[in-house]
Formats: structure tokens, C-alpha cells, sequence
């Protein structure tokens, strides 16, 4: 039985970001989460499910970050408390119907966790989520440490009740995936009763049904959605994870949120300005507190604003300032947009420490020698410089080889549309550099329909899209019917490997189970594009031949959407894990090397880690430790030195 | 010589448009492909000099090296090449009948070449479909199944590539112009490798105006005649003017003037109508299409011409001095054009590595002024 359903109360643990979202939870008595992985927040369904059983939770990874809102929201309707989870970039997804439901307004408490990702660090862009609760109109929480990663949960979902509405709250990578000492609070008793009261009238919040405005009548909905939310901005101006802490009047003051706080913390210890400088700490920060803001704008004539991507914090207080201007004076401003902090990437305690230098320069002489190039970069100095690969043994890196190799044949200058998952870096040389664009979840086959229909415009290029096998069920079905309906020649490649590999292989609706482990009705990729009307192959992308057989054939080919599945499990996947089906090795005799006739094919184009060049010997060789088996490269080889001996079972 | 590597060679001849396909670069390593009749670099290579330029038959073919190489003299620009005898030929009684493109001559110097030992393996031309297909064969009897020409320009030598890796030797090889061009490149073993040996035993080159090329003239017959129904492809000698496409029941002709706008760019620069560097040449013999014009250059050309005449392999007449002028005059021609054509674009001693032919400055003067 997992810890984080531990009874007593006050105990303390070590717990990661995500894992005190989840006590959270329990400790508020939430009933159903859904989401939809990503990183950083992919953590928080697969704890939640682990103790679905004991505390009598649905849990369910759902199809996108849309359906995983409509799921949750439809427990809420029903009474039940409720929680959905997704990075920023599910937000994205799914803001249409956040839209409607912030506008219809929720029953039984429903709060959505978002996990940023300012730097961008496992993601295609430090997308803000932040900003999504300014044009939903909804409160917005963000929890400042590890604690408050759990105590703001049960906050929330009372907050919620209250306004009935749904309450936003956002952590970010550093945050989720960072650990601290998280003191428990209590459990709820797991019984629950869900019932939709619906049959009452239409505009009763307590009996009505739930539906999103069918009239030209805004102050019907919109009027009450803003009472709601200037509601929860009262509220806020005694939030508890508001807090303050430094001097009376400070020279300057901080104002600050999230992870920040704790950057914040750090760099003025390390400069020894406590004295000097107070720090404002809001967890509240949308719709801004404007009492409690103003009182501290009021004591300090400097501000600086710490804060990550867009610069939320620093336009709100400015406004405040600005309306507030007569009562507390002219202020100044540093931050973002003066150039003291930078506007993108991730921060930490030195980029702090280097903006308050600039403010204090007296103080700057305090900063400890022992970090020259800064706190944060020893562990990066430590770090091997390495491009970005594939997994050794990884199926994708097969698939590009193939893919790469069909559209360079083909020689009419085709190339692919890509999409998010590992295979992002078939923008890179790991993947041949093929993929030629990339934006969000299905977007690869939506423009690439796009692309086959300039065929009217003179454009023969061969279009390919790929798409994993979660993605496809995320958002690509729509481009695909799409591209059927309106004929347009392009190629989908499925991208199969048999899980959502990148977040942690987290089922998909392909998957043969449900986040529980219990058997779950699979849908079939391959019967689902030949019923919509595509000429569907499939092939096994460690059999580079055939594989590029088939594709080249299908460019060929001329009218309407064309699929290709490439079904090869991920080599990170359950079943495949220390499992290598060959034993490979070169034989050094036969290498060619650098010599006309290789140029050291295997290790300076395909580019698994498995294999080395030996700069000595000048041969390849194979690192036993790294090698995961698959055998691939063997086909490669030009010199049929690469040999592989399948292993024993 | 001037001598380079794959990214050269890509940048110069493939997206120069100069490239016709022969093969020579292809499965020499993994770097050139082909695929339909076009070859591409599928990724850099860090050779700096390289076979696939050596060999090409596209970039800087020092014609004199050649034929020092072959004959122990400078290029004259001869617009019939080096040779030692034209005959009118045809295969002898030892020739299995079937369909040959004209008189069969080359379908039996090739059995005969076999059959004799002088060669132990083959590298012809079958066709899957309209696609040409190289093809190394070890017996005699593969030899009649790659019988008839593919107008199309075809990676012949990709198969010469694939049989040297694995060691063979005593080779024959048919191939165009270009392709023999290619082939003397590679027996003067640019790469200067140690105990190199000429694997090639006899080399037949086809005479060729033009070849087609093959996307292009797939989809111009694709839009005609139904493809799988085509047993023959001809174009009769001069004066017809028409491309024939001989179906399972019955024939359709083209007018040259629809199909000259399928031949790719790289063939109006070059200068060889009858693969002046093979061992012996074949063509059509103007005004029998069953027959062929052979002819003859090198000794060990004219040695198993000779025995295949002998032991019933092949016919052989003398051709009349008259019957050669308006070859002479073709051959001449294409001379010129390919020549002049390729000095108007500067790749006549041109920069190294962006030229396609080095010769005697004073051998093109006389090419140009010949008659
Ligand atoms: C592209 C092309 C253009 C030609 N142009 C002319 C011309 O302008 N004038 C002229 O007199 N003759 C030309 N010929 C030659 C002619 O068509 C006959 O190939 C030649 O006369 C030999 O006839 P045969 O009866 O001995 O051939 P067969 O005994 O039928 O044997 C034909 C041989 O040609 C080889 N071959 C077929 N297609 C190709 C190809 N695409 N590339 C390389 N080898 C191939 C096969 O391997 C086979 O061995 C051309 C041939 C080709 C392939
Ligand atoms: S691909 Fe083969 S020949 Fe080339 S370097 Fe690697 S092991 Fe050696
Ligand atoms: S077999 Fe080859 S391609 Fe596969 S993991 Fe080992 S080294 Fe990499
Ligand atoms: S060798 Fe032949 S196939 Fe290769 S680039 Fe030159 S002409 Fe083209």
C-alpha cells in the first residue's frame, strides 16, 4: 500500500512536487482525475491511479487534455470533486471547452493542475499556462513549495464550491519533479454518492441543467461568471499562502510567485539583504489580491518582479500601481521588461542573485567566489556535450533511416510533417533531419493534408506525416478524416511502438489495458484507417528493406491519404526491457572504416549510442553495455562486418 | 586526374542534371542509391576521394588517359573511336532463336563468351516491367533472358559494383556509351589499389543517339498503351522517324518528335555514339533491322569475335566502305554537338571538378572543323 494514503496526520515525507498534488487530493476527498501524459505532470494520474482501489477514485488516462476536462467535469456536475491534470500544452487543447465550462460553471468541486515547463525542458516550447486564467476568467493558485504543493489542493477544491467554478492550479517542472519534506493532514472517509440534478430551470445553478449560454444574452452568464470570479479575488486578500517576509519598509521589494519564491529566498540570503529587502510571495495570482499588493507597494519604492515566461505578475501589479498611483507614489520597476531578468528560459537562484546585484551593487562584493560560472551550472559542467538520440535499440531511428532513405530516392524533394513524441528529433541529425515542420499533438497530419492539396499550385513534393500511436487518438483522427474526405495524397506514418513512450508508456484507447492494469477494449489503428476510407500497409521498421519498399511504393501511389504503420514496441518498453533478442558485434576484420565503401556509416550517420568508433583501431565496435540488440544495424553495414547471432532462449 | 568525392560528384552531376543514371556510383558503398531510373545521395559521405567521382562517367573524363589506357594513343576524336574492323553481324546457328533487339550479336558474344570460358559472369540489362534491371549472371542460358534493348537509361553498373564486392572476375559487360566510359574508368584503378586486375574480360557497348529517360517516358506511355501488354520496344534505323512499341497484340508507333522531349538534358552533351572505349561496339545496321553493325577495337575484342565466328556463334560480313558514311556522318555529328555543347557550358578543360571532359586542345579544334 503506497505511503500516500498513510492515515496519521502530521507525519512527515519526503515527496516529490507531484506526489504532495496527490495527498493533496486525497486529503480534499477528490473522487475522479483524468488526464493526459506529459511532462512534467505525468506523475500525478499514475500515483492517483495506484491508489484508486483503496480510496475509491476513478482514474483514467484519457484520450487528450479536452475529454480528460469533459470527464472530470461531468463528475462535477454530478456533485463529486474532481481533478484534471495535463502540461501546459494540454491547456491549449483543452481551452475550448474550458471556455464553456468556466462560462456554465461547475457543481462538486473540480480543480485542473497544469505543469508548466518554463525552459522547455521536455516539451516544444515554455508555453504559459498562466495566461489561460485570465481569458477563461477563472482564479488561478500557484503553490510556492512543496508543502503548499499539497496544503493548496484542498484550498482549491473548497475555493471552487464556494464560486463554483473551476479553479486552476499551477506547478512547474522544477516544482513537480523536485522533492521536499511535505507534513500530512488528514484522510476523508471514500464514500461518495453521484447524482446529475438536471431537471430543474434552465438558469438554476442548483438544479438546472449545465449548459453554456444558447443566447445572445451575456449578462445571463458572462454577468454571473464575473461576480464569481471577483468573489474568489476577495477571498484571495486573506489566502493563507500569501505571504510576506522581510522588513516593514523595504528598500526594495520582491514580488514573486511559484518556484521563484524559493530562487528568491536563496539569492537574498546569499547577498545578505533580509534586512533590506522583503519578499512577496503570492500563491493567489489571478485575480491579484489588490488590497494585500497594494499595502506592500505602499511600503517599498523599488520593485522587482521574479518570475518565469511571460511576464504575468509584472503587468498585474503594474495596473494596480498605476490605479493606485496617487495614494502610493511612483514606484520603480525592475524585472522582465527592464532587462534584469531574461524573458525566456527558466530561472534560478544566480539569475536572482545577478539582478539584485544590479540593484545593490554595493552588496554584490557579498556573493560568494565559490560559484564563478553560477550555481547552476556545475551539475551542466558535468554533463557530457552529446547531440540529442534515439534510445539505442530505439524503433524510430529504424523508421527514419527508412523514411529518409524513401524520400531521398524518390528525389522529388518530399518531406515529413512532424509531430510530438520522442520522434521530434526527426528534426535533428538522430533522425536524419526529415521532419521539416513541427507544432502540437496532431498538427503533422493536419498540415501535411494541408500540403497535398497545392498540388493545384504546381507543389509535386511528396508529403509525409508521422504520428505515434497515442497521438493518433490525441488529435490526428481529425486531420486524417480530413485528408480523406478532401483527397489530398498524403502519406501518415504510424508511428507505433506500442505505448505513450515518451511520457512513460501511460495506455492509450490502442493499448490492450487502462491506467489500473485491467483489461480495456484495444482499438485497432490499422481497421479504424481502412474504415475511414485510407489504403493502409504496415510494416516492421527493423526490416529496413520492406519498410522502404513499402513507403516508396506508397508515394507513388497516387490519390488520397495513405497510412503506413510502423509496429515495433519501444525499447524502453515493459516487454522489451533487458531483453536483447541479438548479440551483436564487428568484425574488425571486415570494417571498413573510414575508407571508400563506409565512411563509417554506422557511426557517424545512423547514430546509435550502441556503437563506437575506436579512433585507434579505426574500426567500429559495439559497447556491450549500451547495445540494446535489436540487430539493426547490421543491415546497415555495407561490409556485412556488423554480425548479429540471435541470443538463446 | 583530378579527383574528388561524393559531394563534389552530387553537386556537379546529380544537381547539375548531368547524371543519366549508369550505375557506377551505386553499391560501391552505402552513400548512392538508385531508384526508377534516378540515382541519389542518400547521405554525406567524408571520403575525400572517392570511386563514385572516379567512375563516373559524367566528371572530368580525361579522354586521352583512356585511351592511352586502352590503345596506347592520345584521343583523335575519330568520330567512330579507336577500331580494328566493321562488320555487318548476326547471331550464328549456335544461338538458341528468340526475339533479339536486331541481328542478336550481342546475345551471342555473350553465350559464346560463356560458353568458351572467357568470361564467368555477366552484367546485362533484364527489364521488371518498363523498369530496366541490372543484373550479374553466371550462365549462359541468363544471358538470352536480357535480350532486347530498354531505351531507357538504366544502372547497368550497379550490378558490375555488386559482383566486384563479392570478388568476381572475368567479367562481361554490356553497357551504353556512358556506362562503358564508366567501366574503362574503373579498369584504370584510379584508387591505385595494390594487386589490382582488370576484372573485366570482354566489354560490349551498345551504340546510342539518346536513351529515354525512365520516369518520364513511364509516364508517357502509361497515358498510351496498357504497360504490362509491351513485349518490345524498337526504333528502326534512319529514315524512320518513330519509336515502336510492339504490344502482345499488335503495335503502336510514336513520332520521334513526342518522345526526344523524354530524353534527359545529360545526353546532348555527349560525344560518344559508339562506346568507343568497349571492346567491340553494336548497333543496328542501318536499313536491316536484323542485323547488326559491330565494331571491332581492341584485340581481345576482335580474338572472341573472331572464335564466336568460328564455332558458329556468330555471322560475320565485311561492310562496305560505302555503307559507313552516313554513320560516319551521325557519329561525327554527335560529336559535335555533345562537344560543343559541353564547351558552351565551360566543362570542356574546364575547373577541376566541374569538368565533364579533358582532351587535347588541338584534337577539339579538329573535331569542330571535320568536315
Ligand atoms: C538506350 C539505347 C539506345 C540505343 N540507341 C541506338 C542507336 O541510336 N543506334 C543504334 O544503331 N543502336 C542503338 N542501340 C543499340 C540497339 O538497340 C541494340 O541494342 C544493339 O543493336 C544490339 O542488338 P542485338 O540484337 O545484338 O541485342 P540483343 O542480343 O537483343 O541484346 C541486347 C543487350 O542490350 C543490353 N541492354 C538492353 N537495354 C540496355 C540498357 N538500357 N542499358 C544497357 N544495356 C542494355 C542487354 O543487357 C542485352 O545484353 C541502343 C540501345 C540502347 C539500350
Ligand atoms: S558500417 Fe560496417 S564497415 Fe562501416 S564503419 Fe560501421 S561496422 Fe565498419
Ligand atoms: S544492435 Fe546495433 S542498432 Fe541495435 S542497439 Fe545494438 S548497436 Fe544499436
Ligand atoms: S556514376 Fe552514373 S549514376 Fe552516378 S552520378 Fe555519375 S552518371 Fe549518375
Amino acid at each position: 500500500m503506497s505511503f500516500l494514503i498513510d492515515e496519521g496526520r502530521n507525519i512527515q515525507h519526503l515527496l516529490m512536487g507531484n506526489e504532495a498534488i496527490v495527498r493533496g487530493a486525497l486529503e480534499a476527498g477528490v473522487n475522479v482525475a483524468a488526464g493526459y501524459p506529459g511532462t512534467p505532470s505525468s506523475e500525478i494520474i499514475e500515483t492517483l491511479s495506484k491508489v484508486a482501489r483503496d480510496r475509491n477514485l476513478y482514474v483514467e488516462w484519457s484520450t487528450n487534455e479536452k475529454v480528460a476536462v469533459e470527464v472530470a467535469a461531468a463528475a462535477s456536475f454530478a456533485g463529486l470533486r474532481s481533478l484534471c491534470v495535463m502540461k501546459q500544452n494540454g491547456v491549449n487543447v483543452a481551452s475550448d471547452f474550458l471556455l464553456h465550462l468556466a462560462s456554465s460553471g461547475t457543481r462538486g468541486g473540480m480543480v485542473l493542475v497544469t505543469c508548466d515547463d518554463p525552459g522547455a525542458l521536455s516539451s516544444v516550447n515554455e508555453g504559459e499556462s498562466r495566461l489561460f486564467a485570465q481569458i477563461l476568467e477563472i482564479p488561478l493558485l500557484e503553490p510556492g513549495d512543496f508543502q503548499e504543493a499539497k496544503d493548496i489542493i484542498p484550498w482549491a477544491f473548497a475555493l471552487s464550491e464556494k464560486i463554483r467554478n473551476v479553479v486552476m492550479v499551477r506547478s512547474v517542472t522544477r516544482l513537480s519533479h523536485g522533492s521536499g519534506n511535505v507534513r500530512f493532514g488528514s484522510l476523508p472517509g471514500t464514500s461518495a454518492q453521484a447524482e446529475f440534478v438536471c431537471h430543474g430551470p434552465l438558469l438554476d445553478p442548483e438544479t438546472g441543467p449545465i449548459i453554456s449560454m444558447i443566447l445572445a444574452a451575456p449578462e445571463l452568464q458572462h454577468g454571473p461568471q464575473q461576480e464569481k470570479l471577483k468573489k474568489a479575488a476577495g477571498i484571495f486578500e486573506t489566502c493563507p499562502f500569501n505571504t510576506y517576509q522581510g522588513p516593514d519598509e523595504p528598500e526594495l521589494l520582491i514580488v514573486t510567485a511559484s518556484i521563484c519564491s524559493l530562487y528568491s529566498r536563496e539569492a537574498v540570503r546569499i547577498l545578505g539583504l533580509e534586512d533590506r529587502v522583503g519578499i512577496l510571495k503570492l500563491a493567489a495570482t489571478w485575480p491579484l489580491p489588490e488590497r494585500l499588493v497594494k499595502k506592500h507597494l505602499a511600503a517599498a519604492k523599488r520593485i522587482l518582479f521574479v518570475e518565469e515566461v511571460v511576464p504575468t505578475l509584472e503587468d498585474h501589479v503594474k495596473v494596480i500601481a498605476a490605479e493606485a498611483a496617487g495614494e502610493i507614489g511612483a514606484k520603480t520597476f525592475y524585472g522582465k521588461k527592464s532587462g534584469h531578468l531574461p524573458s525566456v528560459g527558466e530561472l534560478n537562484p544566480d539569475l536572482v542573485l545577478d539582478a539584485l546585484a544590479r540593484i545593490f551593487p554595493a552588496a554584490a562584493g557579498t556573493r560568494p567566489a565559490a560559484s564563478p560560472g553560477g550555481v547552476t551550472d556545475i551539475p551542466q559542467r558535468f554533463t557530457p556535450a552529446r547531440g540529442m538520440t534515439f534510445c539505442p535499440g530505439c524503433p524510430h531511428r529504424a523508421s527514419y533511416w527508412s523514411i529518409h532513405n524513401a524520400l531521398a530516392l524518390d528525389g522529388r524533394g518530399g518531406f515529413v510533417c512532424g509531430d510530438i513524441g520522442c520522434y521530434v528529433m526527426g528534426t535533428l541529425p538522430a533522425g536524419f533531419s526529415t521532419v521539416k515542420t513541427l507544432h502540437c499533438m496532431g498538427s503533422g497530419s493536419g498540415v501535411a493534408s494541408g500540403f497535398g492539396k497545392l498540388r493545384s499550385f504546381g507543389m509535386d513534393q511528396p508529403v509525409v506525416a508521422v504520428c505515434g500511436d497515442s497521438t493518433f487518438f490525441h488529435a490526428a483522427m481529425p486531420a486524417l478524416a480530413n485528408a480523406i474526405h478532401q483527397r489530398s495524397p498524403f502519406t501518415m506514418i504510424l508511428l507505433d511502438n506500442r505505448g505513450t513512450a515518451m511520457t512513460g508508456f501511460q495506455p492509450h484507447p490502442g493499448s490492450p489495458t487502462n491506467v489500473l492494469g485491467d483489461e480495456a477494449p484495444a482499438l485497432d489503428m490499422e481497421k479504424i484507417c481502412r474504415s475511414m476510407g485510407a489504403k493502409v500497409e504496415i510494416s516492421d521498421p527493423f526490416d529496413l528493406v520492406k519498410t522502404r519498399e513499402k513507403l516508396n511504393r506508397l508515394l507513388e501511389y497516387g490519390e488520397g491519404a495513405k497510412v503506413l504503420i510502423l509496429r515495433q514496441a519501444c525499447a524502453l518498453s515493459p516487454e522489451k526491457r533487458g531483453q536483447r533478442k541479438y548479440e551483436v558485434s564487428v568484425d574488425a576484420e571486415r570494417c571498413r572504416g573510414e575508407n571508400c565503401g563506409c565512411s563509417r556509416l554506422c557511426t557517424r550517420i545512423f547514430g546509435c549510442p550502441g556503437l563506437v568508433w575506436d579512433r585507434e583501431k579505426e574500426v567500429s565496435r559495439i559497447d556491450e553495455m549500451i547495445c540494446a540488440g535489436c540487430g539493426v544495424c547490421a543491415d546497415i553495414c555495407p561490409a556485412g562486418a556488423i554480425v548479429r547471432k540471435e541470443v538463446a532462449r | 586526374m583530378n579527383h574528388f568525392g561524393s559531394g563534389e560528384l552530387e553537386t556537379a552531376v546529380i544537381q547539375s542534371e548531368l547524371c543519366i543514371g549508369c550505375g557506377a556510383c551505386v553499391r560501391l558503398c552505402p552513400y548512392f542509391d538508385s531508384y526508377r531510373g534516378k540515382t541519389a545521395l542518400l547521405f554525406p559521405c567524408a571520403v575525400e576521394k572517392g570511386r563514385c567521382f572516379a567512375y563516373c562517367p559524367k566528371i572530368e573524363v580525361d579522354l586521352d588517359a583512356i585511351t592511352r589506357f586502352l590503345h596506347g594513343k592520345p584521343y583523335d576524336g575519330n568520330p567512330l573511336g579507336h577500331h580494328r574492323g566493321i562488320f555487318i553481324a548476326r547471331a550464328g546457328e549456335k544461338v538458341r532463336k528468340q526475339s533479339f533487339q536486331a541481328g542478336g550479336t550481342v546475345t551471342a558474344l555473350m553465350v559464346y563468351a560463356f560458353r568458351s570460358g572467357n568470361i564467368r559472369g555477366a552484367v546485362l540489362t533484364n527489364r521488371k516491367g518498363l523498369l530496366p534491371e541490372p543484373r550479374f549472371v553466371t550462365r549462359s542460358a541468363d544471358v538470352y533472358r536480357a535480350s532486347l534493348s530498354k531505351y531507357t537509361a538504366a544502372p547497368t553498373l550497379s550490378a558490375l559494383n555488386e559482383a566486384l564486392d563479392k570478388g568476381h572476375g572475368n567479367l562481361g559487360v554490356v553497357g551504353t556509351p556512358c556506362q562503358v566510359t564508366a567501366v574503362s574508368q574503373m579498369r584504370m584503378n584510379p584508387m591505385d589499389k595494390p594487386g589490382f586486375k582488370d576484372p573485366t574480360a570482354l566489354v560490349v557497348g551498345l551504340f546510342c543517339t539518346w536513351a529515354l529517360d525512365f520516369r518520364r517516358f513511364e509516364t508517357f506511355l502509361a497515358g498510351e498503351v496498357p504497360l504490362e501488354k509491351i513485349v518490345k520496344i524498337d526504333i528502326p534505323p534512319p529514315p524512320a522517324q518513330v519509336l515502336e512499341v510492339y504490344l502482345e497484340d499488335g503495335k503502336r508507333e510514336f513520332p520521334l518528335d513526342r518522345i526526344r522531349p523524354l530524353v534527359p538534358d545529360t545526353c546532348g552533351y555527349c560525344p560518344d555514339m559508339t562506346a568507343e572505349f568497349a571492346d567491340v561496339s553494336v548497333g543496328v545496321l542501318e536499313g536491316r533491322g536484323d542485323r547488326n553493325t559491330l565494331i571491332v577495337r581492341t584485340e581481345r575484342g576482335e580474338r572472341i569475335a573472331r572464335e564466336a565466328e568460328e564455332k558458329g556463334f556468330l555471322v560475320l560480313e565485311e561492310m562496305p566502305r560505302e555503307n559507313l558514311e552516313h554513320l560516319q556522318w551521325a557519329a561525327g555529328n554527335k560529336k559535335k554537338r555533345g562537344f560543343l555543347r559541353s564547351r558552351e557550358a565551360g566543362k570542356v578543360n574546364g575547373e577541376p571538378g566541374k569538368t565533364l571532359f579533358r582532351l587535347a586542345p588541338e584534337c577539339l579544334d579538329g573535331v569542330f572543323q571535320d568536315r
